[in-house]
């Protein structure tokens, strides 16, 4: 019996050490991890988001910091024990916050799938969650899998994914919006450009069969008007404009991506 | 006298040859590049083909809307340094494009777009601009008489404070936002509303014609405000209403074009360096110049950088600047001789 | 009978610190009058209140016999004509400049020069001997150019009365005979009514029928040079001690100065 006690003792001992290792307070300056956070039900650790953050309001989160700057005052006060940031974020900030004893994380845009889904994990072991967060992904894969089956052979759409109105901008290789197309079988008209912002002639001339335009409000419809009005378009033609949901879209978590694609890939054919 | 009028009218003739040869050229280039005989084929064969769907819907609208602002814009600014008899002043040092931006910005950073429609922009910046010359006109007028110089200050200003509140509202607000304000603030002749360019064109138009009633006054102000009433003009009137037409110019075109800087006061400069002064051929030149350097700016602006598009703003901006440069640089070198 | 081309009666105006009042003052139907005075006296004042630059506090101005309110501005050009001390005329030509005078006798409609206009302007381009430089630039004159120039203008406005502000104080002796002899064969042999402001007393004595001294705001004397330029007048206006006797050529009064020195060694000389 006395042989049990210096067990228990190493595994409270294991558990204290994991769970000190495990960040309890966090305040995430990047939407999709706020996000994330949500998705493994982890979001009780939020103690700090940005005003752009998808948070629930019954939640109460305080925000500190908006589209342009990050209030480190507010930041320090609510003795975070880490802070996610992203490249999306001022290198000033993050390097402030460094400075003040602030552990920060930094977590990449994701520019494919395969990122997304390994951000993810990321993000869950550090809330001590990275069995659960690996679950999730292995499950959407799962269903990317089966999503990947259906799309039916031979045909290779030409696709335009527009994320911006004025100016026009569209989707490039080396974004996780070039998976969507990728993966549903299509072909992006963008393919050979670095750089999104395009001419409508450009467009044109690329002739889509598809098109997607993932902006918010008014604008996505009177897009969808003008696009509709060149009737030489292949788009057109196939009645094969779409408007989506700007804030689902262009979200890089697991879940949030395998059901845009779904929603992609049914409107698509 | 007569060789005066015959000069004019050979300008006059070559300005319209050269905007035709724009035209043609703006309509030509682009992503898919249509041979001049091709154009009238495929206007022929009408609807269907992408390269007709290129050409009416997205070339010639363009090419309308840069003959209507650019004219607009020179018109404008050859009215403005008419009236003001300083030739720094373009329609922007009024405050026109400080009160325009500060519209749009606060559509954009309101959202309101995403509520009401993109129309929603060019009515905000308009608003703005209108405001602005609201203001300018009421301050200087108060005194009775209206003082020339206390205009252009108040304007001037007027525009500093609008561009002052337009940057905190730019640096309070989401990086898409300021996407969206920096985009318009830089200019493009991309408008899909075809009933806009409409507008800006018949209003161009209108304008030019408008303006030509006021040719005595505008030539008697050449001597000074004191001496055109001395010879019975009644500038008090005659500088209202052509400040309001200017400012209308200018605030419709910014609306709907956004800012594109330097026709205004480039476009009059060289024409009186090379028609003269006398506002009979000054007016005419300046717009159809104005167009001109428009059309051919937007070309440039197109297909540069092809396929991505810069800001028309840029390309009147450099290239203006550096063709009134060498057009001075001769013009001192000329005067030099005769010295 | 001399009817009046201009009468001013009971005027006041001016600025906050300066004031012109009681203004009462006549000039003949072509006479060739001058208004003299020293610098601050209210010249300048008076002129701008004639013209019209300056608005009127009380009293009238009467062109002819019609009060001056009553014309419009186009009327007002129509019969007056304005020559500033100083043209800034840029980069036009003198013959577009001197066609502006046609300006009060075009409809708001009319684009072209009538040849009429052309032809008046000749006429007067002629008369001034400023039609030898029509196509050079206002620019490159010379000063009494462009006065003569600016007197063509006048001209081609066709008015009854020329209004010149100090059109002789800037130019050479040469300049200043040249563009005064102008003036009076324009006064002599079209009946023109000639009003300048002037500040050479010989100059004004020797070419003006009329003068009217002006001191502090007030007209001091009205009449011929004769009975302005009085040694009493000119010691109460200008504060100077002058001699005044009469030009051996032309028998009109002319003032003589003398410096500070030669007045002392007279006084000395007086007191023996």
């Amino acid at each position: 019996m006395k042989k049990i006690y210096p067990f228990v003792l190493l595994l409270i001992v294991c558990q204290l050490i994991t769970q000190a290792q495990e960040a309890k307070r966090i305040i995430s300056l990047v939407p999709w991890v706020t996000k994330s956070l949500y998705l493994m039900g982890e979001q009780s650790r939020l103690v700090g988001c940005t005003s752009y953050c998808p948070v629930e309001a019954s939640d109460h989160i305080p925000v500190v910091a908006n589209a342009m700057s990050v209030n480190i005052e507010k930041t320090l006060t609510l003795k975070p024990d880490v802070v996610i940031a992203s490249s999306l974020n001022k290198p000033e900030t993050i390097d402030n916050l460094r400075k003040l004893g602030i552990k920060v994380v930094l977590q990449p845009y994701p520019k494919s799938f395969v990122e997304i889904c390994a951000y993810f994990i990321q993000i869950g072991e550090l809330v001590g969650q990275g069995a659960k967060a690996k679950d999730i992904v292995d499950q959407q894969k799962v269903r990317l899998a089966k999503l990947k089956a259906r799309v039916p052979a031979g045909k290779n759409p030409k696709v335009f994914i527009q994320i911006g109105a004025k100016p026009l901008f569209c989707a490039v290789p080396e974004t996780f919006m070039e998976d969507f197309i990728q993966f549903s079988g299509g072909k992006n008209i963008a393919e050979a450009l670095k750089l999104g912002s395009v001419t409508r002639e450009y467009v044109l001339k690329q002739n889509p069969d598809v098109i997607f335009i993932v902006t918010m409000g008014i604008v996505a419809e009177e897009e969808k008007n003008t696009w509709q009005s060149y009737q030489a378009l292949s788009a057109t033609k196939n009645k094969k404009i779409f408007i989506l949901d700007a804030d689902k879209t262009c979200s890089p978590t697991p879940i949030l991506f395998v059901d845009a694609l779904e929603e992609m890939i049914k409107l698509m054919y | 006298m007569q060789k005066k009028y015959l000069h004019w009218s050979l300008y006059l003739a070559g300005l319209i040859v050269l905007l035709v040869a724009s035209v043609v050229l703006s309509l030509s280039v682009g992503e898919m590049n249509l041979g001049f005989m091709d154009i009238f084929s495929i206007l022929r064969k009408g609807n269907g083909s992408m390269e007709y769907t290129i050409l009416s819907q997205i070339r010639f609208p363009r090419v309308l809307l840069g003959i209507a602002v650019g004219g607009s814009l020179s018109l404008s600014g050859i009215l403005l340094q008419g009236v003001y008899r300083n030739p720094l002043v373009e329609p922007y040092t009024l405050g026109i494009s400080g009160g325009a931006s500060l519209g749009v910005a606060v559509a954009i950073v309101f959202g309101l777009q995403h509520l009401i429609g993109s129309f929603v922009l060019p009515i905000s910046g308009f608003a703005g601009a209108f405001l602005i010359i609201f203001l300018v006109y009421t301050i200087s007028s108060r005194s009775g008489r209206i003082n020339i110089q206390s205009m252009l200050l108040s304007g001037v200003m007027i525009s500093f404070i609008a561009s002052s509140l337009m940057m905190l509202m730019m640096a309070t607000t989401s990086s898409e936002n300021l996407h969206g304000i920096i985009f318009w603030i830089m200019g493009s002749l991309d408008e899909p509303d075809m009933s806009l360019i409409y507008i800006t064109l018949i209003l161009a138009f209108t304008s030019l014609v408008a303006s030509y009633f006021f040719v005595q006054p505008l030539n008697a102000l050449r001597l000074g405000e004191e001496k055109a009433r001395h010879l019975g003009i009644n500038t008090d009137t005659t500088i209202k209403l052509l400040f309001l037409l200017a400012s209308l110019l200018a605030g419709v075109s910014v609306a709907v074009a956004g800012v594109i800087g330097f026709v205004g006061l480039i476009i009059p400069h060289l024409m009186r360096l090379l028609v003269g002064s006398d506002y009979r051929i000054l007016l005419v030149s300046s717009f159809l110049s104005g167009s001109i350097f428009l059309v051919l700016s937007d070309v440039i602006a197109r297909t540069i950088i092809s396929p991505n598009e810069l800001p028309i703003g840029v390309i009147t901006g450099i290239v203006g600047g550096i063709v009134f440069l060498l057009m001075m640089g001769r013009s001192s070198l000329r005067t030099l001789k005769n010295n | 009978m001399n009817s009046s081309i201009l009468n001013i009666q009971n005027l006041c105006c001016g600025y906050p610190k300066f004031q012109l009042s009681e203004i009462n003052m006549n000039v003949r139907k072509g006479s060739f009058s001058g208004i003299i005075g020293p610098n601050g006296s209210g010249k300048t004042t008076l002129f701008r209140a004639i013209t019209g630059t300056l608005s009127i506090k009380s009293g009238k101005i009467l062109l002819g016999d019609k009060n001056l309110r009553l014309f419009s501005l186009r009327q007002r050009a129509q019969s007056i004509a304005i020559v500033s001390q100083f043209i800034d005329a840029g980069d036009m030509s003198v013959e577009d400049y001197v066609l502006m005078g046609r300006i009060p006798y075009h409809s708001r409609f009319s684009f072209f020069e009538s040849e009429e206009d052309f032809k008046i302007a000749q006429k007067y381009m002629e008369m001034t001997d400023t039609w030898r430089f029509k196509d050079r630039l206002m620019s490159e004159l010379s000063g009494g150019e462009q006065q003569l120039a600016a007197i063509a203008r006048a001209l081609t406005q066709q008015p009854e009365l020329l209004l010149l502000d100090e059109p002789t104080s800037h130019l050479d002796i040469t300049h200043q005979v040249h563009i005064l002899n102008v003036l009076q064969q324009l006064n002599q042999e079209m009946g023109l009514s000639v009003l300048m402001v002037i500040h050479d007393l010989n100059l004004a004595s020797e070419y003006c029928d009329q003068l009217i001294l002006v001191n502090q705001g007030k007209i001091h004397t009205q009449g011929t040079p004769e009975e302005v330029l009085t040694f009493q007048n000119i010691e109460d206006v200008y504060n100077t001690v002058v001699v005044t006797q009469n030009n051996p050529l032309s028998g009109k009064p002319a003032i003589f100065l003398a410096s500070r020195k030669v007045l002392k060694e007279i006084q000395e000389k007086l007191a023996e």
